[in-house]
């Protein structure tokens, strides 16, 4: 079972990212997960998003895992030690932030010796999409280091989950999406 | 004419979409509600739907819990199909108007999304609600996943409008765990999941002026009993048509539901009996003790009203011992489940060892291993042909060891 | 802001009825732990407010609307001699950015604008829009 966790404040779209993923990975056939932990906090409060992606039914209703990757798309929360939580040495972060890796872990010590890629999906999705809602970036940032699926399958899938949006949203979105997997390092 | 929607084989949805689906495929004509954390997007969706043109209704919206049940059975006595969806506090609210929805025989469907109830406040899910309403005279149905709360919504319309049964139903799934956990669905297609419903058979409508009636009439002692009596039989003879209702969801879905649910219990020396999204985690934990040499089954009331007290004790006839787990503050006696599950045992002349867990209030995870360690402690008392474990336990309870004897 | 884990004590040695006590001396106004005072939103914020005190007119409405009450005010006599309340500046350590102050800000060019966090209070007050 491949398990994911993302860490967002509310608001950012992670809960929506998250079933994005879910979606897409259902439509080649596996069987998904997607959750988030709630406090009672409104927009601006960190919290966090799961995934589980598995070939059988997946009964487990825990919240507790041991995350493959862990999404970080708010640039402040990459300096919280609880992103390194119940993570292995083989564990995958994908972080986001304007630093370059280098200068990134000189200040965030809990991820020095962890495989660690950036992306600025903040700056992106400003950039090509107009707000700052970093999911869909990610997305594109996980297909290029996971390589869970070819990612001109991705692209098709994703077009027609964002299809209810106005077609402005949806081309951002997309451009935002091709933009995070040339640019993830 | 309501739009039809396009739905894909299968969908990804979360608890909340998946029982607003089933509302909006059962064409209800009122739902009135007043949202509450964390059924509000199945009332959200549904909104969302109605105002889309999929569904022709009414939606009425209403300034407290107690209204929008009161709406629900204003709009039932008038002769349409009704809905409605809550959780927690707002259940608590409605609890006067669920005796007078059942009392009247009104077949109204309430998707509940099962929640703590306050004090400390608390959004997360546990069966608090759920088992505050277990003597309201409703039917309650139990969904451990998104595809079950949506199989459940269909089947709780059926159920209750069937005329041998004319009760109002409720169908529960655990708050965040399966109301906001996104998974695979299988959904009907519009008009399969409405010809399986079948259209609404108004008994009664008050909106029938040619034959005026009276709803919520008194009844003194010279009468109450008897109409109290004749509920109670309804009820009790309602699990002849779950079963047929079920069976005929089984044609046109594959998907096989029973009155109640069992794993790998039929070798078992020992069984855990719980209820909701536990039940699938227990699933795994089942599998883990298997392999190391214990014999464990599980057991589910997939209705827990009328509760299926026979059919429990058939299915645990061979077991030696019984932890029945309670998501559910017990406040002073052993958990509901546990109690049903003993009166159950005993009054077919079962004698299994029997202990009682308190796990997940207000949301506390719950993992395989927690679960594995109960197993361990029944298989204990299987073992040694008497209850050497404490007679009420804590799961994942933060401080030193609480139990009760 | 979750609950801090030391707050998260076992069953038998919680909060009775979770009646949670504001300060430990209340006579000396010290705060307890379970003081809202405590509970900081500041690391939510990505923009921040800067407050431009020439062009405020002293409405209120900010110090009104803010939700964590991070207005700073200081009682001064006006030029009739009556007692007032003056915005002097903004608590960024209560402040979680959520931008209501701005939208409330009556004054033409507004007293209060939204920047990013690392813009310097100076270098905003320099870029701050100016009349026509």
């Amino acid at each position: 079972m491949l398990q994911i966790r993302w860490h967002s404040r509310a608001g950012q779209g992670a809960v929506t990212g998250a079933k994005a993923l879910a979606d897409v990975m259902a439509r080649t056939g596996k069987y998904v997960q997607a959750y988030s932990v709630y406090g009672a906090e409104k927009r601006g409060a960190p919290m966090t998003a799961y995934d589980k992606i598995d070939d059988k039914p997946i009964l487990d209703h825990s919240k507790w895992m041991i995350p493959d990757y862990v999404l970080v798309i708010d640039p402040s929360l990459v300096f919280q030690e609880e992103i390194v939580e119940n993570t292995t040495d083989d564990t995958v972060f994908i972080v986001t932030s304007h630093l370059d890796k280098d200068d990134l872990l000189a200040m965030a010590k809990h991820l020095q010796g962890k495989k660690v890629y950036v992306i600025d999906a903040i700056k992106i999705s400003q950039e090509e999409i107009g707000r700052a809602i970093p999911n869909t970036p990610m997305l594109g940032a996980f297909i290029k280091v996971s390589e869970i699926i070819p990612f001109e399958d991705f692209l098709v899938s994703i077009e027609d989950i964002l299809s209810k949006f106005p077609k402005k949203i949806i081309e951002g979105n997309l451009r935002a999406i091709k933009r995070a997997y040339e640019e993830v390092k | 004419m309501a739009q039809k929607y396009e739905l894909k084989s299968k969908e990804v949805w979360d608890g909340n979409m998946a029982a607003a689906h089933a509302l909006r495929q059962a064409q209800v004509d009122v739902v009135a509600a007043y949202p509450i954390t964390p059924s509000t997007p199945i009332v959200q969706n549904y909104a969302q739907f109605l105002a889309d043109g999929y569904v022709d209704g009414e939606f009425v919206m209403v300034e407290s819990e107690h209204s929008a049940m009161s709406a629900c059975v204003g709009a039932a006595a008038a002769g349409g199909r009704v809905a409605t969806a809550t959780s927690s506090q707002g259940y608590a609210l409605m609890v006067e108007v669920l005796y007078q929805a059942s009392g009247m025989r009104l077949p109204i469907v309430m998707t509940v999304v099962n929640r703590a109830l306050a004090s400390p406040l608390n959004i997360h899910g546990d069966h608090s609600d759920l088992y505050l309403g277990r003597d309201a005279g409703w039917i309650h149905l139990i969904a451990n996943n998104p595809q079950e709360a949506y199989d459940m919504t269909l089947c709780a319309f059926k159920i209750a409008e069937d005329e041998r049964v004319r009760l109002p139903v409720t169908t529960n799934q655990d708050g965040f765990l399966v109301s906001h956990t996104a998974q695979v669905v299988k959904p009907l297609q519009d008009e399969d999941a409405y010809k399986f419903i079948g259209e609404y058979k108004p008994l009664n409508p008050m909106l029938d002026t040619k034959n005026p009636v009276t709803y919520g009439a008194q009844t003194e002692e010279e009468w109450h009993f008897e109409h109290k009596a004749n509920q109670h039989k309804a009820l009790m003879d309602s699990p002849a048509v779950i079963k047929e209702v079920f069976d005929e969801f089984e044609k046109i879905s594959g998907r096989k539901y029973n009155l109640v649910e069992t794993y790998k219990l039929d070798d078992a020396d020992i069984a855990l009996v719980l209820m909701g999204s536990a039940y699938e985690t227990a699933i795994l934990a089942v599998d883990k003790a298997r392999e190391e040499g214990i014999k464990v089954g599980l057991l589910m009331p997939r209705v827990f009203r009328p509760f299926p007290y026979n059919e429990v004790a058939e299915k645990l006839k061979n077991v030696k011992a019984v932890a029945a787990l309670d998501r559910s503050a017990p406040m002073g006696t052993t958990g509901a489940l546990y109690n049903e599950v003993a009166g159950a045992l005993a009054a077919n002349g079962q004698s299994a060892i029997m202990t009682n867990y308190i796990y997940g209030l207000g949301g506390r995870d719950t993992t395989v291993e927690h679960i594995l360690d109960v197993i361990k402690e029944t298989n204990e008392n299987a073992k040694a042909g008497k209850r050497v474990t404490d007679l009420q336990g804590f799961i994942n309870l933060r401080g030193p060891k609480l139990s009760f004897n | 802001m979750a609950t801090p884990k030391e707050m998260l004590t076992t069953w038998d040695k919680v909060q009775f009825g979770a009646v949670l006590p504001s300060f430990e001396d209340p006579e000396h106004k010290k705060r307890s732990k379970f003081h809202s005072y405590n509970y900081s939103v500041a690391d939510w914020r990505v923009e921040k407010p800067v407050f431009n005190r020439d062009l405020c007119i002293d409405c209120d409405f900010c110090w009104v609307s803010c939700p964590d009450s991070c207005f700073i005010v200081e009682e001064v006599v006006n030029k009739r001699g009556k007692k007032q309340a003056k915005i002097v500046g903004i608590n960024y350590n209560l402040c979680k950015g959520c931008g209501v102050c701005v939208e409330v800000c009556p004054t033409p060019i507004k007293s209060l604008l939204m920047f990013p966090e690392y813009v310097d209070n100076d270098e905003a007050l320099k870029q701050w829009p100016k009349k026509d």
